[in-house]
């Protein structure tokens, strides 16, 4: 698969704090790519660095192959932590303005004003926007030159219910196009929802990289109980789709094979004559991945 | 550099504190170009004369003095540009717009470019007007007429121009290092207006220093670096020696002060992170 982004080797301290440490990262074409970790743990300071606007102490980023950096940047649509934009300023000529950056002309910024749902404001100052019109133009500006990646840091921090899901949404939009998005969050639940691939940061530290269904996959499990746990203890043990199994009260919790399901352990049970009486298949949480993670590197 | 001008343009056009600003420099060079005939009418008619010479025959409209005499007076404003440059470094600095700039897609370089162009811009259009009014004002009043005299010290035009890229460099090499508008504003202000100056005049005439190389430390002051370039005019009018020319020696120190400005600027822009 095409190659959008390579880190290197990239380091960046802030006085005693190492904040990024050695990571080393690659993003595919098509990916949506979420950057996991504990508030402070570098996410902000990684997509800073790639973005230009923090100076590595070490290491390197190549995006597009080998496409000079600006030029790069033009094609990347990112939103940052807070919205920037000039107070004194309409939102069309904001928009304006990263138009003439990006070299995409001007002919977009209506169809991205009506998109964010600030088109009726387009022309009252940037001032005078709510925090959620703020983010919201931050979005539009975003998507502006309908870039093939989009960076987002915490796109959904501070936003009412309503926005995170129409932020959500969009996003599922954008990589239904095809498009590439990298985004930092600390909301498990939010990785897990909408992102294919993601990476676990502590301290600087990658811990973890993988993809977000084989990481959920890998440790299906299934709870099960029956009147005769003794028995049922002993139908499991000669269960040939399991890889393991642990006695949990009054339960069984059966870890599976990747080729076996629920269906084919309650088959197993009954042809040896246990009916079971509960039949629970664990979803795992990135949630639990993730703690498990960080857990395993302490 | 159409295209880094363009950004700035975009900054600033409808930006209200700039057109003020730009009024009110534009309002100041007009009478600064203006004035002077109507001062000294001012000044006959309360009485005033010099060494028994009617204030109104004086020929500060004359071709090529006028240069020299507007400019140096048109000098006095240039603060006034400095503060646009100031509050506008200043806003991409507090609204995080540098930085969103780059995110966007431009590089520190680019950014660099954008400003100085403003800035000369600024300069160009400063230096025209001066042209201008010099030569209405010429035509007007001057006693001579002739292209010999028209254009000649056309050199202090130049040094005008030279004067309002160096000076805001300056201002925004400042605006860069402090992040309060406001207290760069008035610190450029008061050390541009006094406490220079006042170092200044101690070091060329205490008794204690003058003999020594005091005097000369002080041209190589910021402010009076700038100033060099253009001398004050006005002693020829009470038959004092001027110097009537811009002499190397200041052009090279300015210029010496020019690349440390845009060294700085360049070396916190690329240093510096954006938070």
């Amino acid at each position: 698969m095409e190659n959008i982004l390579k880190i290197n080797k990239l380091s960046k301290r802030f006085g005693r704090i190492q904040a990024v440490d050695k990571l080393e990262l690659e993003v595919s074409a098509g990916q949506v790519f979420g950057i996991l970790g504990p508030n402070g743990s570098g996410k902000t300071t990684t997509l800073g660095m790639i973005l230009d606007v923090v100076a590595p102490d070490e290491g390197d980023y190549e995006w597009f192959g080998n496409m000079p950096h600006t030029e790069a940047r033009k094609k990347i649509g990112a939103i940052l932590e807070t919205p920037s934009f000039f107070p004194y300023l309409t939102a069309v000529q904001n928009l304006r303005i990263t138009a003439h950056i990006k070299q995409c002309g001007e002919n977009n910024i209506e169809p991205v004003l009506k998109q964010a749902g600030l088109y009726d404001r387009r022309n009252d100052k940037f001032k005078t926007y709510s925090l959620g019109m703020k983010q919201r133009l931050s979005i539009a500006a975003a998507l502006l030159s309908d870039p093939p990646v989009l960076i987002l840091d915490e796109p959904t921090n501070g936003l009412d219910p309503e926005g995170i899901a129409e932020v959500r949404a969009l996003i599922r939009n954008v990589a239904k196009q095809g498009k590439t998005i990298i985004m930092a969050s600390h909301l498990l639940d939010e990785v897990q929802k909408v992102c294919t691939h993601f990476c676990v940061l502590r301290k600087g530290k990658k811990l973890h990289e993988g993809s977000v269904s084989e990481t959920l996959g890998e440790i299906n499990k299934v709870e099960v109980a029956a009147d005769d746990i003794k028995i049922l203890e002993k139908v499991i043990g000669e269960f040939p789709g399991k890889t393991d199994y642990t006695v949990d009260g009054a339960s069984l919790l059966v870890t599976m094979k990747d080729d076996f399901t629920a269906t084919d352990l309650n088959d197993f049970c009954f042809a040896q004559g246990i009916t079971l009486k509960k039949l629970f298949t664990h979803r795992n949480s990135l949630e639990q991945e993730f703690l498990k993670i960080l857990r395993e590197n302490d | 550099m159409i295209r880094a001008l363009k950004l700035e343009w975009l900054k600033i056009r409808n930006y209200r504190i700039f057109w003020i600003l730009t009024g009110m420099y534009l309002l100041a060079l007009l009478v600064i170009t203006s004035g002077g005939t109507f001062f000294l009418q001012w000044l006959k008619s309360e009485g005033a004369d010099f060494r028994g010479i009617d204030p109104t025959i004086i020929p500060i409209n004359d071709f090529p003095d006028i240069w020299q005499n507007t400019t140096y007076l048109a000098s006095y404003v240039i603060f006034l540009l400095a503060f646009i440059v100031i509050i506008s470094v200043n806003n991409d600095l507090t609204y995080h717009t540098l930085r969103q700039n780059v995110i966007d897609g431009i590089s520190k370089k680019e950014y660099l470019a954008s400003k100085m162009l403003m800035i000369i811009s600024m300069a160009v259009v400063s230096t025209l007007l001066i042209f201008f009014a010099g030569l209405v004002n010429g035509a007007i009043y001057s006693h001579v007429r002739g292209a010999e005299y028209i254009f000649d010290q056309m050199e202090f035009l130049a040094a005008f121009f030279y004067q309002i890229v160096i000076y805001c460099s300056l201002a925004f090499l400042l605006a860069m290092l402090i992040k309060k508008a406001g207290f760069v504003i008035v610190a450029l202000f008061l050390y541009t207006i006094m406490f220079e100056p006042i170092v200044a005049a101690i070091l060329i005439n205490a008794p204690f220093f003058r003999d020594g190389i005091a005097p000369e430390i002080a041209q190589f002051f910021p402010i009076k670096a700038i100033n060099n370039l253009i001398s004050v005019p006005f002693g020829r009018y009470i038959f004092m020696e001027i110097q009537d020319y811009v002499s190397l020696k200041s052009v090279a120190i300015a210029t010496g002060w020019f690349v440390v400005y845009l060294g700085l600027i360049y070396y916190i822009l690329k240093k510096r992170d954006l938070k």
